[in-house]
């Protein structure tokens, strides 16, 4: 045995081999060990299922359940993991978006879900369906039409019929006229024998209702399967069939029966009856071999009772040949009207009226409109408003003063161009709808050379006559600024002689200097004789006016203002040496000179004598560390030295000296300066002076237990 | 007599800029360079440069002499006594340091509790025989060290300054201590006279020369302007400017030269790794030549400025220095380089 057999070819193998014989039933095994025991003996109770490959698919004791799972478990090969719920300070499980939450759906079969569907609908119990119930109105409505409409004929129909009418005939007294034997030639007499025969049925106009938008005569996209008249007729009989009178006319819906274009499997709706694959025009072709092409007509019945003429069809060239062939009667079956013929053109031949059969009526010779068109004013051509507006040669102001608008106070550029310049303008800009030039002169530019120059005088910086001479003998005297530009000082020596009034011209205007520049240099000098003061406006500069005015006793008590708290300290003037050095004024002004008081050990090192105004005990007491570091005694040694000096009365030049300019820190003022301060010892201010108020005292220390006390 | 405008030789050694220069005493033989490398070299210009030297032969005597390594801070200023035997530095340290020239060791050391408290900007030697050292300070004070008594506390403390002092000069007869400080001011402090004068300029004084007659003061300034001033009457006796001279960030130090026949200042206004030496006319006042001064060669250290963007390298010469205080034939210049430029008759 080469390849494995099936279970089916084994049990045959072994029925053929062990038991051959029988023939009903299930043979025993066979007794010999080595034979797999399938088990096919067993009762069915004990059976054991097994698949094709001898697996064990039926588990579970008492149902009988399948294999599920992994091993029949819920769990999987890596066993059964419970969620885990992991949050970390970074990723947070709550700001987590929700998990999707399980919904009974997920666990439902569409069986199920569809049940559920049919849970949810609410509805009433047919039985129960109440008054003002809709559901069943087709019903209800069928039921009381059935009352009006009747089955077969109606009683009119009956009517007619018992006085002799035949479907198919008209309503009326019998005509004599030619059988109309449908063209068909009748030799011999026959053919002017003329007989009694019921009226022609007259078809009753049915009057479309127009309930859609489109134009009239309009019928929609024409096919090309069907000419416009044939379907003209054809909807007309089935007008006639479906719908009676008066009745809306609603479209049937057509299926699509454009091309090929957009057709296609997916735009299958569904209907068996189309072909998905059909291309092109719906042709119809004869799908069963030999079946006739005949159209089925809906059969007349329950459907549309109350027509039960048959419709018949009418070609149009028949309709037209017997039009022409002789009268034509109206619609109603009488002739027309004497002196009225009948159209021949019907609603398809719009295109011959269209073609000029009304023509208008020709106008009479010699006729004259009443109304007389104004004269040359269509000659004018049209004009834009922006264009008249062009033409006009008014200018805003003309305008604006016919309008009696006042002048706007600016002035335009083109009011100072002069003609010239916006002849130029235009031709740049190439607009030539500029403004016109006026050549105005602003005032300013139009003085004479005397004005000018009087204008620039009123420019020139003043300098009072006083400062002037001050600067001009201060120069003489031997300082003068600009000592490195020798042009320029005599420039401002100039300046300062017109100033002071001894030189009565203007000084002149270098030239090549602009004028802006020499107006510049000049208001330098100006500044410069400023800075330049005699002494005691020197002096002068050294006290500056109180800013705030003093208090009084009556600001006290007001609250001061919020504002005085943050005002700004007034901005320090700049030191007078520093501006001169700016200036470049080097020399006395940016000099200044004061005592300086070397150490004794100094002027031994340097090999000088001590300046006289050194004081014989400031060696010990500047290599004491200086001044500033040395830590302030109660009575210092400098004190006590000055005081023995002064009982002593040694070295009476001192005192002078120091008295003037020496810094304090330098030296301890003299004792005798401070004989102004009286002090009384018989009275301390700070204790005896004016008591503040009762209530101050106990606004800041009073507390509500001294109140309750 | 044309100015000396042929390099002769390059100093190199310097790790960093180089802030201070000096020629020794005459007969002004060695250039001691202050530099921010925290060591003071002390060289030979007359000799050859160090070039490609034979192994087997003898070693031959190089221009740098020696290296002064003490100090913990750069070195802002150098002044060497007359004769040759001791020079003092200042720097970031607060303390004026005195050499001994030959032992190369620091025999003094002024500073401590009495000292400045910040960094010193200069110095100079005064007093009889030179036994006065007397530094300015950023912390706005100019102290005098006795440099003959032992005791650490400084002569006098001259404390009018309003701004750091950027420079100390003694003038004619030894008289007069001038201090400039960045508060524009220049003070003349006289010691025979017990005056001071304060002579203002306006921008921050960083550089202060004399005349040998004591008559001028050059006083070099933060506005693109080196001033002669008249020390009797404080006028301006002439400004030096010049048209692409700009100096309004840096201490550069101007110098008399030739005999007072021109006066030169290093430029700002340079770009790259030359620097530029401005030279006037000191009567006329005018610009007669501009040295240019070779940069080092090849890719220069990369500068990361504070805002953390690189900086554009430029070579500013910032200290100048004539030989024999002003009367020789040579000068030498160095700058942010490091690169100590002497200079020559052709």
């Amino acid at each position: 045995m080469s390849g494995k057999r099936s279970r089916a070819q084994y049990e045959a193998d072994l029925q053929a081999q062990q038991s051959p014989y029988v023939a009903f039933g299930t043979p025993l095994p066979p007794r010999d060990p080595d034979v797999r025991d399938d088990g096919s003996y067993v009762p069915v109770w004990k059976q054991e299922v097994r698949d094709e490959r001898g697996l064990k698919r039926l588990h579970g004791a008492f149902t009988g359940g399948f294999s599920a799972g992994y091993f029949n478990t819920v769990g999987s090969k890596e066993g059964w993991t419970p969620s885990t719920f992991v949050s970390s300070r970074t990723n947070r499980k709550k700001d987590e978006p929700k998990a999707a939450q399980q919904r009974p759906e997920d666990f439902m079969d569409e069986e199920d879900i569809a049940d559920a569907e049919d849970a949810r609908r609410v509805q009433t119990v047919e039985g129960f369906a109440g008054l003002g119930s809709t559901q069943d109105d087709a019903v209800r409505r069928g039921g009381l039409i059935d009352l009006f409409r009747i089955e077969g004929e109606t009683i009119g129909v009956k009517l007619l019929k018992k006085m002799g009418w035949k479907e198919g005939q008209g309503v009326g007294p019998k005509v004599r006229r030619k059988a109309y034997l449908d063209d068909v030639e009748r030799s011999g007499d026959d053919a002017d024998a003329t007989h009694l025969f019921a009226p022609e049925n007259t078809h009753m106009i049915s009057f479309i209702r127009k309930n859609d938008r489109k134009g009239l005569g309009f019928d929609g996209e024409t096919k090309l399967s069907s000419g416009p008249g044939e379907s003209n007729t054809v909807k007309s009989e089935d007008e006639d069939d479906d719908r009676g009178l008066l009745a809306p006319k609603i479209s049937k819906k057509k299926k699509p029966k454009t091309g090929g274009i957009g057709i296609g499997i997916l735009n299958d709706t569904g209907s068996d009856d189309e072909d998905p694959y059909e291309i092109g025009p719906r042709i119809s072709y004869n799908k069963v071999i030999g079946g006739d092409k005949k159209k089925k007509k809906p059969i007349n019945g329950a459907a549309n009772p109350l027509l039960k003429s048959k419709p018949v069809f009418i070609s149009k060239k028949v309709a037209m040949a017997k039009a022409s062939a002789g009268l034509r009667k109206c619609h109603d079956g009488r002739l027309p009207l004497d002196g009225f013929f009948l159209s021949t053109n019907d609603e398809f031949s719009s295109v011959i009226q269209s073609a000029g059969k009304y023509v208008p009526p020709s106008i009479p010779e010699g006729w004259k409109s009443s109304k007389q068109p104004k004269p040359g004013y269509q000659n004018a051509a049209y004009l834009s408003t922006a264009e008249a507006a062009k033409a006009s040669k008014l200018d805003p102001k003309s305008r604006a003063l016919i309008l009696g608008e006042a002048a706007l106070p600016g002035k335009s550029v083109f009011d100072f161009l002069s003609p010239a310049a916006r002849d130029k303008l235009a031709a740049a800009s190439g607009k030539s709808n500029l403004p016109a030039a006026l050549g105005e002169i602003p005032e300013g530019y139009n003085m004479t050379e005397e004005e000018r120059q009087k204008d620039l005088l009123a420019q020139i910086p003043k300098v009072d006559k006083y400062t002037a001479d001050a600067a001009l003998s201060r120069g003489a005297s031997g300082f003068m600024p600009y000592g490195e530009d020798e042009a320029k000082r005599t420039r401002y020596r100039t300046f300062l002689e017109y100033q002071a009034g001894l030189y009565p011209i203007l000084p002149e205007k270098p030239p090549g200097v602009s004028r802006d520049d020499w107006l510049k240099e000049l208001r330098e000098f100006a500044n410069c004789a400023q800075i330049f003061k005699p002494m005691s406006g020197m002096m002068a500069t050294r006290f500056t006016s109180s800013t705030t005015a003093p208090k009084l006793a009556s600001d006290a008590t007001g609250s001061s203002a919020p504002e005085s708290l943050i005002s700004k300290p007034a901005p320090k003037p700049e030191d007078p040496a520093e501006q001169a050095a700016r200036l470049g004024m080097y020399g006395p002004m940016t000099r200044s000179s004061q005592d300086w008081y070397p150490t004794r050990l100094l002027c031994k090192r340097f090999n000088v004598k001590p300046p006289a105004h050194v004081q014989p005990g400031s060696t010990e007491h500047d290599e004491g560390g200086g001044p500033r570091n040395t830590a302030p005694d109660l009575v210092s040694k400098t004190a006590i030295d000055d005081m023995m000096r002064q009982s002593g009365g040694f070295n009476p030049n001192w005192n002078e000296r120091t008295m003037e300019n020496r810094p304090a820190e330098a030296a301890p003022a003299p004792v005798e300066k401070k004989e102004d301060v009286v002090v009384d010892a018989e009275r301390n201010e700070a204790l005896e002076g004016q008591r503040a108020g009762e209530a101050v005292f106990k606004a800041i220390f009073g507390d509500d237990s001294d109140d309750d006390e | 007599m044309a100015f000396p405008s042929k390099p002769l030789t390059q100093l190199l050694g310097s790790n960093g800029p180089v802030h201070a220069l000096t020629y020794s005493s005459t007969p002004s033989t060695y250039i001691l360079t202050g530099s921010s490398d925290r060591s003071i070299r002390l060289y030979n210009p007359s000799r050859p440069a160090a070039g490609p030297t034979n192994p087997l032969a003898p070693p031959t005597p190089t221009q740098l002499i020696q290296t002064y390594t003490a100090h913990g801070y750069e070195i802002l200023d150098l002044c060497v006594s007359s004769d040759n035997a001791a020079f003092a530095s200042v720097g970031g340290d607060r303390a004026v340091f005195l050499w001994d020239v030959a032992t190369a060791q620091t025999t003094r050391r002024f500073g401590g509790a009495q000292g400045h408290a910040a960094r010193i900007n200069c110095v100079c030697y005064g007093g009889a025989g030179e036994s006065v050292l007397i530094s300015g300070s950023f912390d706005a004070s100019v102290r005098m060290w006795d440099v003959r008594s032992q005791s650490g506390k400084p002569i006098m403390v001259l404390s009018d300054a309003r701004d750091s002092v950027s420079a100390v000069l003694v003038g004619e007869g030894g008289y007069e201590v001038f201090s400039g400080s960045v508060d524009g001011r220049v003070r003349c402090y006289d010691v025979r006279a017990g005056r001071l004068e304060t002579d203002v300029i306006g921008a921050p004084v960083t550089s202060l020369k004399r005349t040998r007659d004591g008559k001028g003061v050059l006083v070099g300034s933060l506005d693109s302007c080196v001033r002669l001033m008249d020390r009797d009457g404080g006028g301006l006796l002439r400004a030096y400017r010049g048209e692409g001279f700009r100096n309004d960030e840096f201490r550069c130090r101007s110098a008399f030269g030739g005999n007072e026949r021109w006066v030169v200042c290093g430029n700002e206004e340079v770009k790259g790794a030359d620097g530029e030496v401005v030279v006037w006319d000191t009567l006329s006042g005018k610009v007669v030549e501009r040295v240019r001064i070779k940069g080092r060669e090849g890719e220069a250290k990369k500068k990361i400025g504070r805002d953390g963007k690189e900086k554009e390298g430029r070579n500013v010469v910032s200290c100048v220095a004539w030989k024999e205080n002003g009367r020789g034939d040579q000068w030498c210049c160095a700058g942010t380089d490091g690169i100590v430029t002497v200079f020559g008759p052709p």
